[in-house]
C-alpha cells in the first residue's frame, strides 16, 4: 500500500466530503490516517519477536438534520469502500435522534509550526537497528545486576500522516514520529522475586537512552529486593510521575473536561477562578509544546492546538473543549478533541497536559521528608472514582524515606483519598520535569495522606 | 508489565466486510419485508462462498512462500472482515451512531526460532506477499542473537467451519431498534431520581469471521459475534458524588437484553449510585471480608490468573516453581474455561487453532496447570490449552484468560455471614489489577459494612489488596451459588472475557480506607 502523502491525502479527502455532501449530508467531516509502525520485543531477556503494521482507514462523521452519524473503513484503496462507508455514516445519522445543541464543525484556521514531532532519522531505522538498540538496552541491565529478569519491552517506531477536511473549509495535514523504548524488569533472588519495575524512553525525535533505560530498570527492580512492611499511619509522600501519571489520569483530568464539567460530573462545575490546590501548582494543557507527545498543528477536528491554563498557582483557570462543548457555551475550542486513529468520533483529551515544575533537585526533596514514602508505580489507579476523584490503590514498590534519607523499599502499601485534597497538600514541587505520556511533571510532595500497612 | 481488568475506554475493533453491502441492499427495499428478507440470504450465501474460497487459496499461497522460499520452519494467516456498531448516548442525546467496516491480514512466521509478524489491512496478494517476506527477514534477523529458539507444542491440524446462529442477530436489527434499546435504558436511568445526574451508555455488537491457516494444513472459518453494553450513571447531592457502572456482554445475539431487560438494568445501576451517595468512607486495615460473586471472579482473575497465564509463571510469576503444590485453602477450585455457552469470553478454535476447552488450574488447593499456547505449553511440555489470542488483526496473538472461576461449594450467603462480626461485605468491583509477585488490587463500587453477621450500612471508596500465596490460603468458606459476569482484560491488547464464583469468605485481607 502506498504512503499517502499530503495530497492523495488531501484529495481523497476532498472526495468524500463532496461525495457526501451530493448524497445528501448537511455537514461533513472526513478524517484520515496512515501509521506505519516497526516494532521489536524482548521477552524473557532475549529479543524474540518482530513486527511491522501498516494500517490506514478513514473515518467520515455526516450529520444530517442535526443527527450524527459516524462510520470507518480500514479498506481506502479503491473508492467504492469509501462510498461504502459513506452510505454507512448517513444511514447511521438518519436512525439517528438530531441534538439541538449541534451548531456545527469547526471553521477553516491557520495553524502555526510545531517542533521537534517528525524525524527523518527515525524513519530510515530498519528493524535490525531496533535490535541492536532492545540489545543494549538489555546488555546495560545486565551491568547492574547479574539475575535481572528482564521479562518485557522493547523498541518500537512509528510513522504517521493524518490529514483533516470537512464541509466547512477545514484542510489540515500533518504527519510525525515516535520512538520508544523500554523494560520492564525484576530480580529473582531465593524464593522471592520484588514486584514488576518500568522505565522506558518515548520521543517524537531519535533522542532515546536505551543504556538508561536498562540500568534504572534493573537498578529499581534490585533496590526493591529487601523489602521490610510498614505500619498504617498518614503521612507524606513523594509523588514520581509514574504514580502522578496514573492518578491523574482517572481522576482530575475527568475533572477539567467540559463534557463531564456540562453534564454535573465534575466537583470543579462553577468553580472557576476559585482556589481549589495548593499555590505551588501551576498546570497547562499545552499542545504546541516543542516535541511533546501529543504535540500537533491541529486536534482532532482539524481546530488549532493551543497552550491553555487549567490551574494558575492553585486557582482554577479554564477547561478543555472540543467543538461542540466549547459552542454549547458560546465558547471557542481550546483543540481538544482527539482521536484514537480513524476508528472513533472525537472525544476531549489532553495534550501535553503540564504540571509547571519548581526549583527543588529530586534529592532535595526527599531531603525535606522526616516519615514518608516514595511512590513509583501505583497499582488499581484506573479503579478510583472518575467523578468524585476518590482513590484506593496499591503502592507496589514504594521506599521508605526517614530523616531525609531512602532506607528501605516496601510492599503492598494501599493508599486511598481524595485528589482533591492531595491537590490541597502538595507542599513541594521539584525541578524534574518529565514526560510520561500525555502527562509532563516533576516530582511532587504531598503532606497527610492516609496508607495503610501490614 | 501490570495487567488490568477494567472499564476501557478504547473498545475492540472488529468489524465484517461483506455484510455492509447487504444493509445498503435492505435499505433499498426496505418497504417489501418478504423480499428483503430473501435478498439478505442470497446476498449472504453468495458472498460468504465466494470469500472463502478465493481467501483460502490466497491464506494458502502465502504459508507456501513463507516456508518454500522464505525459510519459515512455521507460518500462520489470519485473516479477518468484520463489522461492527457502536453507540454512545449521554442523558438520552445520541452523540453518535458509528458502523465500521474492518478488514486485514496478520501473518506471523518462524524463522530459526524466533517470531516475525506482519499487518495490513489488504487481501491484494502482492501486498501480502511482501508482507510475509518482511516478516521472515525480519525474523531471520533477530534470530542470529537468539539463545533459546522458540519452539511449538504440536497440535492436530484442523479443518472446520465453526458458525453461529443467534436468536436474534445484530445483523438483522435495524440502528433505530439499537437506539431504542439504549435510550430504554438511559431512561430508566435518569428516571430513577433525581439525584441522578448523568447516565452513559456505551453499545458495541460486532460480527463477522476469521479465517485461519496454517503452513501445517489447518484452516478453520469461524464466525464471530459479540454484544457488549456498558451503563454508568453518577448522582449528586450535597456535595457528594458518586458513579455507578454495570456491563452486559455476550457472545449470543440480541437476546442477552432479554436476559437482562433495559429498564431493570437502568434502574440498577441508578439505584447503587444513589445509595453510594449516603455511603461513608472505610476505617482501613486487615478484616474479614464476604466477596460476591461479582467481586470473586476480578479477584480470582487477579490474585490469580494472570499468574497463571504461563507466559508470566515463565517470566518469573510465583507460580512459576508452584506446580503440584498448595497454593490456597481445600475449598478453592479455579477453572479457566472456554466452552461455557453465550459466555462473554467462549470461542470454539484460539487463535493458534488450538480447541478451546476447560482448563482445571488449581484442584482443592493445589496448582493444577496453567493457561497455554504452543510456544509456552513446549516449554513446559504441555497440551497447549487454546488460551492464545489477539484482538484483532493488527497484533500478535498472546496468552489470554477466557472464563475464568471459582467452582461452589456447600455454604449459605447467611452461613458466610453468621461467623464475621465485624468485617465488609464487596458486592461489585470497579477494577483490578495485578503483579508478578503476586500483589493484587481489586477496586470496589459497592460494600457495605458486616456487624455481627448482618449487612450494615454501605461503605464508599474501598479496595482491597494482598497477595496470592497468602491470601488464597485465607479463603476459608465457600458458597454454593454462582454467577458468571462479562469484563475486558487489558494485558497490552484488550480480550473480553467472563469471570465468576459463589459468594466466598476470605478469613483476612487488608482493606483500603481513608476514614
Amino acid at each position: 500500500m502506498a504512503v499517502l502523502e499530503k495530497d492523495s491525502m488531501l484529495s481523497l479527502a476532498d472526495y468524500a466530503v463532496s461525495y457526501a455532501l451530493q448524497k445528501g449530508a448537511s455537514e461533513v467531516e472526513v478524517y484520515l490516517y496512515e501509521g506505519h509502525s516497526t516494532n521489536v520485543g524482548i521477552e524473557r531477556g532475549q529479543v524474540t519477536k518482530s513486527n511491522k503494521i501498516l494500517d490506514q482507514g478513514l473515518g467520515i462523521r455526516v450529520i444530517v438534520r442535526k443527527a450524527i452519524g459516524f462510520a470507518y473503513t480500514n479498506a481506502i484503496e479503491n473508492k467504492n469502500t469509501i462510498n461504502d462507508a459513506i452510505a454507512s455514516a448517513l444511514s447511521a445519522a438518519k436512525a439517528s435522534k438530531p441534538d439541538k445543541n449541534w451548531k456545527d464543525f469547526p471553521e477553516k484556521s491557520s495553524y502555526g509550526l510545531v517542533e521537534k514531532t517528525y524525524d527523518r532519522k527515525i524513519i530510515k531505522l530498519q528493524s535490525k537497528d531496533l535490535v541492536s538498540l532492545a540489545y543494549e538496552m538489555l546488555d546495560a541491565a545486565i551491568t547492574v545486576e547479574k539475575n535481572v529478569l528482564p521479562i518485557e519491552g522493547g523498541v518500537s517506531t512509528a510513522f504517521f500522516l493524518n490529514g483533516i477536511a470537512n464541509s466547512n473549509g477545514v484542510r489540515a495535514f500533518d504527519k510525525g514520529t515516535y520512538i520508544e523504548c523500554s523494560l520492564a524488569a525484576a530480580v529473582k533472588k531465593k524464593n522471592t522475586i520484588t514486584p514488576v519495575c518500568f522505565e522506558f524512553n518515548a520521543e517524537r525525535t531519535y533522542n532515546i537512552n536505551p543504556k538508561w533505560v536498562g540500568k534504572e530498570a534493573a537498578r529499581l527492580a534490585l533496590s526493591a529486593l529487601n523489602t521490610k512492611r510498614i505500619e498504617t499511619r498518614t503521612t507524606n509522600l513523594i509523588l514520581t510521575q509514574f504514580a502522578l501519571q496514573s492518578l491523574l489520569s482517572n481522576t482530575l483530568i475527568n475533572s477539567v473536561k467540559a463534557d463531564n464539567v456540562q453534564r454535573n460530573q465534575s466537583p470543579f462545575r462553577d468553580k472557576i477562578g476559585e482556589k481549589i490546590g495548593s499555590d505551588l501548582l501551576t498546570i497547562q494543557d499545552d499542545g504546541l509544546l516543542a516535541g511533546g507527545l501529543g504535540t500537533a498543528p491541529f486536534d482532532g477536528e482539524g481546530v488549532p492546538q493551543q497552550k491553555t491554563n487549567i490551574i494558575k498557582k492553585g486557582i482554577l483557570k479554564n477547561f478543555l473543549y472540543d467543538n461542540y462543548t466549547a459552542k454549547k457555551e458560546g465558547k471557542e475550542s481550546t483543540g481538544n478533541a482527539s482521536r484514537a486513529g480513524y476508528l472513533s468520533t472525537p472525544n476531549i483529551g489532553t495534550t501535553n497536559f503540564r504540571i509547571i515544575p519548581g526549583s527543588q533537585t529530586p534529592e532535595q526533596l526527599i531531603e525535606e521528608v522526616d516519615d514518608g514514602l516514595l511512590i513509583y508505580y501505583l497499582q488499581g489507579a484506573h479503579s478510583s472514582n472518575p467523578v468524585s476523584g476518590e482513590f484506593s490503590v496499591v503502592a507496589t514498590p514504594a521506599w521508605r524515606i526517614k530523616n531525609g534519607e531512602i532506607t528501605h523499599s516496601t510492599r503492598g502499601i494501599m493508599l486511598s483519598g481524595n485528589i482533591f485534597e492531595v491537590l490541597k497538600n502538595v507542599s513541594l514541587v521539584a525541578n524534574n520535569e518529565r514526560k510520561l505520556g500525555s502527562i509532563i511533571s516533576p516530582w511532587i510532595l504531598v503532606k497527610n495522606v492516609r496508607i495503610i500497612g501490614k | 508489565m501490570i495487567f488490568t481488568k477494567k472499564n476501557f475506554r478504547c473498545i475492540i475493533l472488529l468489524n465484517y466486510k461483506f455484510f455492509s453491502n447487504e444493509i445498503r441492499y435492505c435499505s433499498l427495499i426496505l418497504n417489501n419485508l418478504i423480499k428483503m428478507i430473501l435478498f439478505f440470504c442470497y446476498t449472504h450465501i453468495l458472498y460468504r462462498v465466494k470469500g472463502r474460497l478465493y481467501l483460502k487459496d490466497i491464506l494458502t499461497k502465502i504459508n507456501r512462500l513463507a516456508v518454500d522460499n522464505f525459510s519459515a520452519e512455521y507460518s500462520e494467516v489470519r485473516a479477518q472482515k468484520l463489522k461492527k456498531t457502536l453507540l454512545t448516548l449521554k442523558e438520552g442525546r445520541v452523540e453518535a451512531a458509528k458502523q465500521g467496516i474492518e478488514s486485514g491480514v496478520a501473518l506471523r512466521v518462524l524463522v530459526n526460532g524466533a517470531w516475525g509478524f506482519s499487518s495490513v489491512g489488504s487481501f491484494n496478494l502482492q501486498i501480502l506477499k511482501t508482507a510475509v517476506s518482511e516478516a521472515c527477514s525480519m525474523a531471520k534477523a533477530l534470530s542470529k542473537r537468539m539463545k533459546n529458539p522458540i519452539k511449538l507444542a504440536d497440535t492436530k491440524v484442523i479443518n472446520d467451519k465453526i458458525s453461529v446462529d443467534p436468536k436474534k442477530n445484530p445483523a438483522t436489527i435495524t440502528m433505530e431498534e439499537k437506539i431504542k434499546t439504549s435510550l430504554a435504558i438511559n431512561q430508566s436511568s435518569l428516571s430513577y431520581d433525581k439525584r441522578i445526574k448523568s447516565c452513559t451508555i456505551d453499545y458495541l455488537d460486532l460480527f463477522g469471521t476469521n479465517y485461519y491457516s496454517t503452513s501445517e494444513g489447518t484452516f478453520i472459518e469461524q464466525d464471530k459475534l459479540y454484544v457488549w453494553s456498558r451503563i454508568t450513571s453518577s448522582a449528586f447531592s450535597n456535595g457528594t458524588f458518586s458513579f455507578s457502572r454495570e456491563e452486559i456482554g455476550s457472545t449470543a445475539g440480541y437476546e442477552v437484553f432479554d436476559k437482562q431487560p433495559p429498564d431493570v438494568i437502568g434502574e440498577q445501576v441508578a439505584k447503587r449510585a444513589v445509595t453510594q451517595l449516603d455511603a461513608k468512607p472505610v476505617k482501613g486495615g486487615k478484616f474479614s471480608v464476604v466477596l460476591g460473586p461479582n467481586v470473586v471472579g476480578v479477584f480470582v482473575h487477579e490474585a490469580f490468573g494472570h499468574l497463571a497465564e504461563a507466559d508470566l509463571a515463565l517470566s518469573g510469576g510465583v507460580l512459576s516453581n508452584r506446580i503440584g503444590k498448595r497454593i490456597g485453602s481445600k475449598v478453592v477450585n479455579l477453572y479457566d474455561d472456554g466452552t461455557v455457552k453465550d459466555a462473554f469470553g467462549s470461542f470454539k478454535y484460539d487463535d493458534e487453532g488450538v480447541p478451546s476447552q476447560k482448563t482445571l488450574l488449581v484442584k482443592d488447593g493445589i496448582v493444577e496447570g496453567l493457561m497455554h499456547n504452543r510456544e509456552t505449553a513446549q516449554k513446559f511440555n504441555m497440551p497447549p490449552t487454546g488460551n492464545s489470542r489477539g484482538e484483532s488483526f493488527r497484533v500478535e496473538p498472546i496468552i489470554r484468560m477466557r472464563n475464568t472461576y471459582m467452582a461452589p461449594k456447600d455454604q449459605s450467603f447467611d452461613e458466610l455471614l453468621e461467623d464475621v462480626t465485624s468485617g465488609y461485605y464487596m458486592k461489585s468491583f470497579r477494577g483490578g489489577q495485578a503483579n508478578l509477585d503476586g500483589t493484587f488490587q481489586v477496586g470496589v463500587q459497592e460494600a457495605y459494612e458486616i456487624v455481627d453477621g448482618k449487612i450494615g450500612a454501605p461503605v464508599r471508596n474501598v479496595s482491597i489488596s494482598g497477595n496470592t500465596l497468602e491470601t488464597l490460603l485465607k479463603i476459608d468458606a465457600v458458597g454454593k451459588d454462582f454467577e458468571l459476569w462479562p469484563g475486558r482484560c487489558g494485558k497490552g491488547q484488550t480480550a473480553f472475557v467472563c469471570d465468576g464464583g459463589p459468594h466466598i469468605r476470605i478469613k483476612e485481607v487488608i482493606v483500603g480506607g481513608s476514614a
